[in-house]
C-alpha cells in the first residue's frame, strides 16, 4: 500500500470538429494548410470586429454534453477571461465561466471507476507561436477553433485510472462524432491536477497543475513523477507548492512553470457582444435521438460475446465498431478475433486508413469457414484481400475462387486422391509405419495429400479418409 | 420628379464641400481630407445620371465620418497614436450602406481618442473649435462631426454615441443627433469602446434627413449579431431621398417640393403625445419648450425616476470595465502604431500602450481593470449591472404613463477649451443626463432647443421607449 | 477608498502599459477620486435584483456552419504588421 493517497482532477480541452471555426466562417481544419490562411478579421482582432458564433459548435457542445451523462443548460451564455499573449488577438478569450453550456456529468471507465464531470464549457482556442533564437512568429490558423473544456471532479485516485479517464474521454468525443481525435494534431489536450495527503485525511493536499499533456501516455507518466515528487517531499516535511508545471516526454519529469503567486487575473467578464442562449428543449431532444452508439452501448452489446481484453483494445478503433455493430451478432466474435488479431497487426496497421470490407463480405468469410469452404489460412489471406483496392467490391467467394482457396470437401475425390498416394511407392515406408503404430507419420501423409490436392483439401476429412484407410 | 435645366451635380456638391473644408481648416475638424477619391466617386455618380441610370438616394451628398469607423479611405485611427498607420481592408457596414447609396465621404473627422471624452480634446490631433465659438469647445466625443455639420461643410456626418457623444456634440454646435435604439445600426467595423452601449447614429441639420439615414442603414446585420431584427420604418417609406441636397435635382426646385412635401404629409395625431420631464432633469431652455409644447396642447407629466442619480456611477464602472476589454487588442503586434522601444515581448507590449494611448484612455483603462478585477468584481462590476436593471424597470414605468421624455443633454453649454481637461471627474460630470439612455438602450434624439444670453446654442433631447427611433424623428419634424 | 502607489501598479501591470512616475502621481490622485464616486453604488440596494449585460431580448442568434468568403484576405490582414515572415507575424522573441 502507498504512504500516501493520490487524488486527481483533470480538464481535458477538446477541439470541435465543425465546419467553420467558433467565432468566423473560415475553415476550421487548418492541418498541412499554409500559416495565416484559415484566418478572417475576426480572428485577426481588427478593430470593430464582434463574434458571430457558429450553430454548429454550439450543437456539437449539446451532444459531447450527453456523451458525458451531463445535464444540458438550456441557458448559458459567454464571457471574457483576459490576458495578453501573442497567440490571443484580442487580448481575450470567448469562454463560459458564470453560466456553461454543461452541466454535472460523470464518465464510467473500464475498471468501474466512476469519474463524476463538474461542468463543461465552449470557449475558442488559441492561435500557434513557433521560437527563434531572437524572434517569435505567431499563426492564427487555430485561433478561433472551437473548443470544449471538460472540467472532472477529483475523483481519480491512480495514474492508470487518470490515462483510463483521458482514453475514455477521447474514445466518447470521438464516438459521439463531435472530435476527430487527433492527439498527434492537439484534438485533445489535458490540464492534469495532482495532489497528495496522507491516507484518511480530511483535506486535499496543495495540488500542482500539470499543463498542455497530449497523449495518454505522458498522462500517465506524469501522474507517477508527480507521486514521486510529491511524496518525496512530504517525506521530508516540505510542502508541496500550488504551481503549474509542465511535463517533458523526452526526460518524463515535470518541471515549475508559474508559481500562484505569480498567477494571472483574468478579470472575468460577461460577452457583450454576443447574446445569451436559451436553447429549446427540442435541440436537446434532437440531439439525444440522433447520439451515435458509445463505448457503454458497446460493451452492452458484445458483452459475453467479444472477450472483454480484446473489446477493449477494439474501442479504441471507432470505426471498427461500428463495423462490429453491423455485422449479424452470431458472427461478431469471430470478426472480433481477425480484426484484433489480423488487422490490428502491426504488419498490418497501414490498412487502418482504408475503407474497412462490407457487412456482407465479412458475414460470409464467416460463414464460409464455418461450412469448411476456408481453412483459417485461407481466411485470414480473403480477409486482407479485401483492403486491396482491386479486392474491395467483389463478393467474398469470388475472391475465394479468383486465389484458388476454397477447400475441397468432397469425400469422393478425397478418398480418389488418398487412394492415390497410400498407393505410390514413395509412401509405402510411411504407410508400413503408421500400420506398425507410429502415429507421426501420419502428419506426413496428410502433408502429401494436401500436396497433391494442391492445398485445397480439406485437412479434417483427410485424417479422417487416412485413418480409414489404413485401418 | 421633374428635372429642372440646371441640374445639380456630385462633382459641385462634393467640390463645394471640399472647398469649406479648406475654409473652416482652423476649426480641426478632420483628421483626413478624402479630396482624390471622393471627385472620382462624384464624377461617376455624375455620369451615370448622364446616361439616366440609376443612382442610389444619397448620391453625390457629401457626409464626413467620424474617424472610428473602418474603411479603406484613409487611415482609420479613432483619434489615438496607437492606430495611426492603420489603413482597414474591411468596411463598417454602415459606411457600406451609405456608400451603396452614393454618399460620398469627403473627410474623416476628429474625435476624443477612442471616443474617451466630451470635449474632443483628448484627440491624438489636438481639440476640434466649436462651430459657434473658437475658443469653446465642441464637444465630445464626435466633435469633429458635429462641428462638420454646423458649419454646413457637408450634408450630414456620422457619429457614435456610448454615453452622449453624439448628443453632447449636437447640442453644444446647435444640430440634430440621433442615438438610436441599441442594436438599430449595425456596430460592425466600428472601432468599440464601450459593447453594451456603443451606438452608430448621426448628425443633420433636419431632422427628416434622419429618417432617411436611418432607413438606408438600421437592420439587421450577419457580422454582428447584437443588431435588432429590422424593425425601423421610415414615416415616409422608401420614396425619400435628400431633395434638394442630392445630386441629379434642381436644388432650388426641389427645396420648394421638400416643404410641400412636408405639409402633405398626412400627420398622426400627434396631439395624443403625452411628454415627460424628470424631475431632476430641468433648466430654463427646457422650461420653455415645456411651455411651448403644453401651448400646442400636449399633455405635459412630470415623471420621477430615482435612480437616474446613479446612472452616471453605473456608467463608469460598465463601460470603463467593457472597454478596458476591447482596447486589449491594441497591443502593436497586428496592426498600427509599434513602440520603437520594443526588443522584447513585454517591451513590444509595455512601450507601444504607454505610447499609443492617451492619458483618459489609461485612466479609464485602469478604471476598468479596477472594477473587474478579483475582490472587487461584486462590489463594482456586478453591482452596477444590477443597478441597471432598476434603471432600465424605471424608464419602463415612466413609459407607460408618457410616450416621450424631454430632457437636457447636459448641464451646461459649450465650456471653454482647456476648462475641464484637468479634471476628469468633472469631464464624466458632464455625462450625467446622456448616459441613461445608452445604459438602457433606448433610442434618444437631440435637437437645437434655443442659445444662452452669449449665443451659444443649447440642445434637449427626446427619449423614447426602444424601437421608436421613426416616432421620436417624426415627432421632432413637426414640433420641435 | 484609497489608491496607493501599488494599487497604481498592478492595474498598470494589469493594463499592459508602463508608466512615469509623473502620470502614476496624478493617475493616483485622478483613479481615487473616480473610485469614490463610483463607490456611492454601496448605497444603493440591489438585493434580489438580476443583472443587465445587454439591452436586449434576443437569444440564440447564431450562423450556419459554412465557409464563407471573408471582407480581408491573408496578404491584406498581414501588410497591416510591422513585420512579418513565412506568412506570419514576427515579434521579439517571448521568453
Amino acid at each position: 500500500m502507498k504512504k500516501y493517497e493520490i487524488t486527481i482532477g483533470i480538464e481535458c480541452h477538446v477541439q470541435l470538429a465543425t465546419k467553420t471555426k467558433l467565432f468566423s466562417e473560415v475553415d476550421n481544419d487548418a492541418r498541412g494548410k499554409s500559416p495565416n490562411s484559415c484566418v478572417s478579421p475576426v480572428d485577426y482582432a481588427l478593430p470593430g470586429m464582434l463574434p458571430r458564433l457558429n450553430k454548429a459548435a454550439v450543437e456539437m457542445a449539446v451532444t459531447a454534453g450527453l456523451a458525458l451523462n451531463s445535464t444540458i443548460n438550456l441557458k448559458s451564455r459567454f464571457d471574457r477571461k483576459h490576458y495578453f499573449y501573442p497567440d490571443l488577438p484580442k487580448g481575450y478569450q470567448i469562454t463560459q465561466l458564470y453560466s456553461p453550456i454543461i452541466g454535472p456529468g460523470y464518465v464510467e471507465l473500464p475498471s468501474g471507476t466512476k469519474v463524476r464531470i463538474e461542468h463543461a464549457h465552449l470557449e475558442e482556442d488559441a492561435g500557434k507561436l513557433t521560437h527563434f533564437d531572437t524572434y517569435s512568429l505567431v499563426d492564427l490558423n487555430r485561433a478561433g477553433t472551437p473548443l470544449i473544456e471538460i472540467v472532472s471532479m477529483p475523483d481519480i485516485h491512480s495514474a492508470e485510472d487518470a490515462r483510463d479517464y483521458c482514453k475514455e474521454l477521447w474514445r466518447l468525443m470521438t464516438y459521439s462524432g463531435v472530435c476527430l481525435g487527433d492527439l498527434y494534431n492537439g484534438n485533445m489536450r489535458f490540464d492534469v491536477n495532482i495532489s497528495l495527503a496522507e491516507p484518511g485525511a480530511e483535506k486535499l493536499g496543495t495540488r500542482a497543475e500539470i499543463k498542455n499533456l497530449n497523449s495518454f501516455r505522458s498522462v500517465e507518466h506524469a501522474v507517477a513523477y508527480e507521486y514521486e515528487r510529491q511524496s518525496k517531499l512530504l517525506d521530508r516535511g516540505e510542502k508541496v507548492k500550488q504551481e503549474t508545471r509542465g511535463f517533458s516526454d523526452a526526460t518524463g519529469k515535470t518541471t515549475s512553470q508559474r508559481s500562484k503567486e505569480e498567477s494571472q487575473d483574468y478579470r472575468y467578464m460577461p460577452e457583450p457582444d454576443l447574446p445569451p442562449l436559451n436553447l429549446p428543449e427540442s435541440l436537446v431532444e434532437e440531439k439525444k435521438k440522433s447520439l451515435p452508439l458509445l463505448p457503454s452501448d458497446y460493451r452492452r452489446m458484445f458483452g459475453g460475446l467479444i472477450p472483454e481484453n480484446i473489446l477493449e483494445i477494439l474501442l479504441d478503433y471507432p470505426s471498427l465498431m461500428q463495423k462490429l455493430a453491423e455485422v449479424d451478432k452470431k458472427f461478431a466474435t469471430k470478426v472480433a478475433n481477425l480484426f484484433s488479431s489480423v488487422l490490428l497487426a502491426e504488419e498490418n496497421a497501414s490498412l487502418l486508413n482504408d475503407p474497412l470490407p462490407s457487412k456482407d463480405q465479412l458475414e460470409d468469410l464467416i460463414s464460409m469457414q464455418e461450412n469448411g469452404d476456408l481453412s483459417s489460412t485461407a481466411v485470414k489471406s480473403v480477409f486482407l484481400k479485401f483492403f486491396d483496392k482491386e479486392m474491395h467490391f467483389k463478393s467474398t467467394e469470388t475472391i475465394a475462387k479468383e486465389l484458388n482457396l476454397i477447400q475441397e470437401n468432397d469425400t469422393d475425390t478425397l478418398e480418389k486422391i488418398v487412394e492415390d498416394v497410400v498407393s505410390d511407392p514413395a509412401c509405402e515406408k510411411a504407410v508400413a509405419d503408421f500400420k506398425s503404430g507410429s502415429e507421426k507419420v501420419l502428419g506426413f501423409l496428410v502433408g502429401q495429400v494436401m500436396k497433391a490436392s494442391h492445398g485445397k483439401a480439406n485437412p479434417a476429412t483427410v485424417n479422417k479418409i487416412l485413418r480409414e484407410k489404413l485401418k | 420628379m421633374k428635372i429642372a435645366n440646371k441640374m445639380t451635380k456630385a462633382v459641385d456638391l462634393v467640390q463645394e464641400a471640399l472647398e469649406k473644408v479648406e475654409k473652416y481648416k482652423d476649426y480641426n475638424i478632420f483628421t483626413f481630407v478624402n479630396a482624390e477619391n471622393a471627385l472620382k466617386k462624384a464624377a461617376i455618380i455624375d455620369a451615370k445620371i448622364k446616361k439616366g441610370e440609376p443612382v442610389g438616394r444619397l448620391a453625390g451628398v457629401p457626409y464626413a465620418l467620424k474617424d472610428n469607423f473602418l474603411s479603406p479611405e484613409g487611415e482609420t485611427t479613432a483619434s489615438a497614436k496607437i492606430l495611426t498607420g492603420f489603413t482597414s481592408p474591411v468596411t463598417a457596414t454602415s459606411v457600406k450602406k451609405l456608400e451603396d447609396e452614393g454618399a460620398i465621404m469627403i473627410g474623416r473627422t476628429n474625435l476624443d481618442a477612442f471616443a474617451h471624452g466630451s470635449s474632443t480634446e483628448n484627440s491624438y490631433f489636438g481639440v476640434t473649435k466649436n462651430a459657434k465659438d473658437k475658443t469653446r469647445v465642441a464637444g465630445g466625443s464626435s466633435g469633429g462631426s458635429a462641428v462638420a455639420v454646423a458649419l454646413d461643410i457637408v450634408q450630414f456626418a456620422t457619429g457614435t454615441d456610448t454615453g452622449g457623444s453624439i448628443r453632447q456634440p449636437a447640442s453644444f454646435n446647435g444640430v440634430f443627433g440621433l442615438k438610436p435604439t441599441y442594436g438599430a445600426i449595425s456596430r460592425y467595423g466600428v472601432v468599440a469602446m464601450a459593447s453594451s452601449t456603443d451606438c452608430v447614429g448621426f448628425f443633420t441639420r433636419e431632422a427628416s434627413d434622419l429618417d432617411l439615414l436611418m432607413s438606408i442603414t438600421a437592420g439587421r446585420d450577419p457580422k454582428d449579431q447584437t443588431t435588432l431584427p429590422d424593425f425601423y420604418e421610415s414615416s415616409e417609406g422608401d420614396k425619400k431621398d435628400f431633395p434638394g441636397q442630392r445630386a441629379g435635382y434642381d436644388r432650388a426646385l426641389a427645396r420648394d417640393t421638400r416643404d410641400d412635401g412636408l405639409a402633405r404629409r398626412v400627420s398622426r395625431e400627434v396631439l395624443s403625445y403625452r411628454i415627460g420631464v424628470i424631475k431632476d432633469f430641468k433648466s430654463d431652455i427646457l422650461d420653455k419648450k415645456v411651455k411651448e409644447l403644453s401651448a400646442k396642447g400636449f399633455e405635459i407629466k412630470e415623471v420621477s425616476l430615482p435612480t437616474l442619480k446613479y446612472a452616471l456611477a453605473v456608467y463608469y464602472v460598465t463601460v470603463p470595465a467593457e472597454l478596458s476589454s476591447n482596447l486589449s487588442r491594441h497591443d502593436g503586434i497586428r496592426y498600427g502604431f509599434r513602440s520603437k522601444d520594443a526588443n522584447t515581448l513585454s517591451d513590444l507590449y509595455e512601450h507601444t500602450r504607454a505610447e499609443g494611448f492617451m492619458p483618459e484612455n489609461k485612466r479609464r483603462i485602469m478604471i476598468g481593470n479596477f472594477v473587474l478585477s478579483s475582490g472587487f468584481y461584486d462590489a463594482y462590476f456586478m453591482k452596477a449591472a444590477k443597478a441597471r436593471t432598476l434603471i432600465i424597470n424605471e424608464y419602463e414605468k415612466a413609459f407607460r404613463d408618457v410616450d416621450f421624455l424631454l430632457t437636457p443633454v447636459s448641464p451646461n453649454p459649450a465650456f471653454k477649451i482647456g476648462e475641464k481637461v484637468n479634471d476628469p471627474l468633472a469631464m464624466y460630470l458632464e455625462d450625467v443626463m446622456s448616459v441613461p439612455a445608452n445604459l438602457a438602450g433606448l433610442p434618444a434624439l437631440a435637437f437645437p432647443a434655443g442659445e444662452t444670453d452669449n449665443g451659444l446654442p443649447v440642445g434637449l433631447q427626446l427619449l423614447g421607449p426602444r424601437r421608436s427611433d421613426a416616432e421620436l424623428i417624426k415627432f421632432a419634424e413637426e414640433n420641435l | 477608498m484609497k489608491i496607493t502607489r501599488e494599487d497604481i501598479d498592478h492595474l498598470a501591470e494589469l493594463s499592459n502599459f508602463s508608466l512615469e512616475d509623473a502620470e502614476k502621481e496624478s493617475l493616483k490622485g485622478d483613479l481615487e477620486n473616480i473610485i469614490q464616486y463610483i463607490s456611492e453604488l454601496s448605497n444603493l440596494d440591489t438585493d434580489g435584483i438580476s443583472p443587465t449585460f445587454q439591452v436586449f431580448e434576443m437569444e440564440n442568434v447564431w450562423r450556419d456552419d459554412e465557409i464563407l468568403a471573408q471582407d480581408a484576405d491573408r496578404e491584406s490582414l498581414l501588410a497591416l504588421t510591422k513585420e512579418e515572415e513565412d506568412h506570419q507575424i514576427k515579434i521579439p522573441k517571448v521568453l
